[in-house]
């Protein structure tokens, strides 16, 4: 072990943590759209929420592009698996068809980057629920369950 | 150029520091647009009581700017892209809850760390998507035949301080990746969670850094400096 070990960080420390930095900011970037999915969820104020895993082997950024007519996107959660259907109309909007598992009716709303008001719906005794034309951009489903259920956020997702 | 950058930083650091007090209060009631140059310290602060009043916009700033800090925390640790994610939702959405007992930026980013971290090695102790981290960086490295003779030359630069890197023990890259990303008035605040070590002015070089400069040839190995 070299002996400089204990003197207080200098110039040189300074200038390598500075390059260290900015080696693991080439290799390794956090994904630019993160800070913004996060203040997504957090502006739900809602600390018992408990946030949906996307299924395995699936892609929220898949078709951002609108190269695909229609995907399938499966979200899982301790208490609830949400599984939505996104098709693109003829008009640019989208259409989300989902199905809450287990079924249950439940309050199930759309935060939308384009608009302060989210889209509301409810699901009925199958579990499936509509949202005939939403605008693209980021979006993320609430299902919020009566009584003293958790509620469910899915990850924002880019329709 | 580093260089460059570190005098910059170091400037900053004087001038803020030499500023009495009372001066910076004048010059902040007088000029909000100098925000900017406005002390972090203070600056965060204030982000965090607007954040605490209920701003989104705050808490947006907050989230911004210190995501990339966890996001490295999380990635040391060896977890996935995704798993990282996750954590990130996990810290951020716990913060909620901690706004009333956080009013420094420094307890601010010691308690991110903390909390970033412990989730990561519960993440990673459940074992979900867990990929190795080693050996994974490097192939993403850019292309040192394209571009400007000064873009090859910085490449080049990262390639030796890389592989200087690549020679440390996992532990002192774990250490060394977090603590590049911390905000340097904040070291104290996280130098205990990391083992970092703490002399009577702050904290020390330490066994990690201390090597890396051996191995890039800053000093001569077992010099008395």
């Amino acid at each position: 072990m070299t002996s400089s070990s204990g003197a207080p960080l200098d110039d040189l420390d300074f200038g390598l943590l500075d390059r260290v930095r900015e080696i693991y900011q080439a290799v390794d970037p956090m994904p630019e759209d993160l800070p913004e999915r996060i203040c997504f969820l957090l502006a739900l104020r809602d600390l018992e929420v408990q946030v949906a895993r996307l299924g395995a082997g699936q892609d929220l950024l898949v078709s951002a592009r609108g190269t695909e007519q229609s995907r399938t996107i499966t979200f899982e959660s301790d208490s609830l698996t949400i599984m939505i259907r996104i098709d693109v109309n003829r008009d640019g909007t989208v259409r989300v068809d989902g199905w809450l598992a287990p079924a249950q009716c439940v309050g199930v709303e759309l935060k939308t980057s384009a608009s302060a008001d989210a889209l509301s719906a409810s699901s009925d005794e199958q579990g499936r629920f509509a949202f005939a034309r939403v605008p693209r951009g980021t979006a993320q489903l609430v299902a919020r369950p009566e009584g003293q259920g958790r509620s469910v956020v899915t990850p924002a997702l880019v329709l | 150029m580093p260089e460059r950058g570190r005098v910059t930083v170091r400037a900053g650091q004087q001038d803020s520091g030499r500023v009495p007090a009372q001066a910076g209060r004048q010059a902040r009631g007088r000029v909000p647009a100098q925000a900017g140059r406005q002390d972090r310290g203070e600056r965060v602060a204030e982000l965090l009581e607007a954040a605490r009043a209920g701003s989104d916009e705050a808490l947006g700033a907050i989230v911004a700017e210190h995501s990339p800090l966890l996001w490295h925390v999380a990635r040391a640790a060896g977890l996935s892209s995704g798993d990282a994610e996750d954590v990130l939702q996990t810290v951020w959405l716990r913060l909620l809850a901690h706004l009333d007992d956080i009013r420094t930026s420094a307890a601010l980013t010691g308690w991110l760390v903390v909390t970033a971290r412990r989730e990561a090695w519960r993440v990673r102790a459940a074992g979900r998507r867990q990929v190795p981290a080693e050996g994974e960086a490097l192939d993403t490295l850019p292309d040192q035949g394209a571009g400007p003779q000064e873009q090859v030359l910085i490449d080049d630069q990262r390639r030796t301080l890389w592989v200087a890197i690549a020679q440390l023990s996992a532990r002192c890259q774990e250490l060394l990746r977090i603590v590049a990303f911390v905000p340097r008035p904040d070291y104290s605040a996280v130098a205990a969670e990391l083992g970092m070590p703490v002399g009577s002015v702050g904290p020390t070089r330490g066994r990690c850094l201390a090597k890396l400069r051996v191995l890039l040839g800053m000093d001569p190995e077992g010099s008395l400096i």
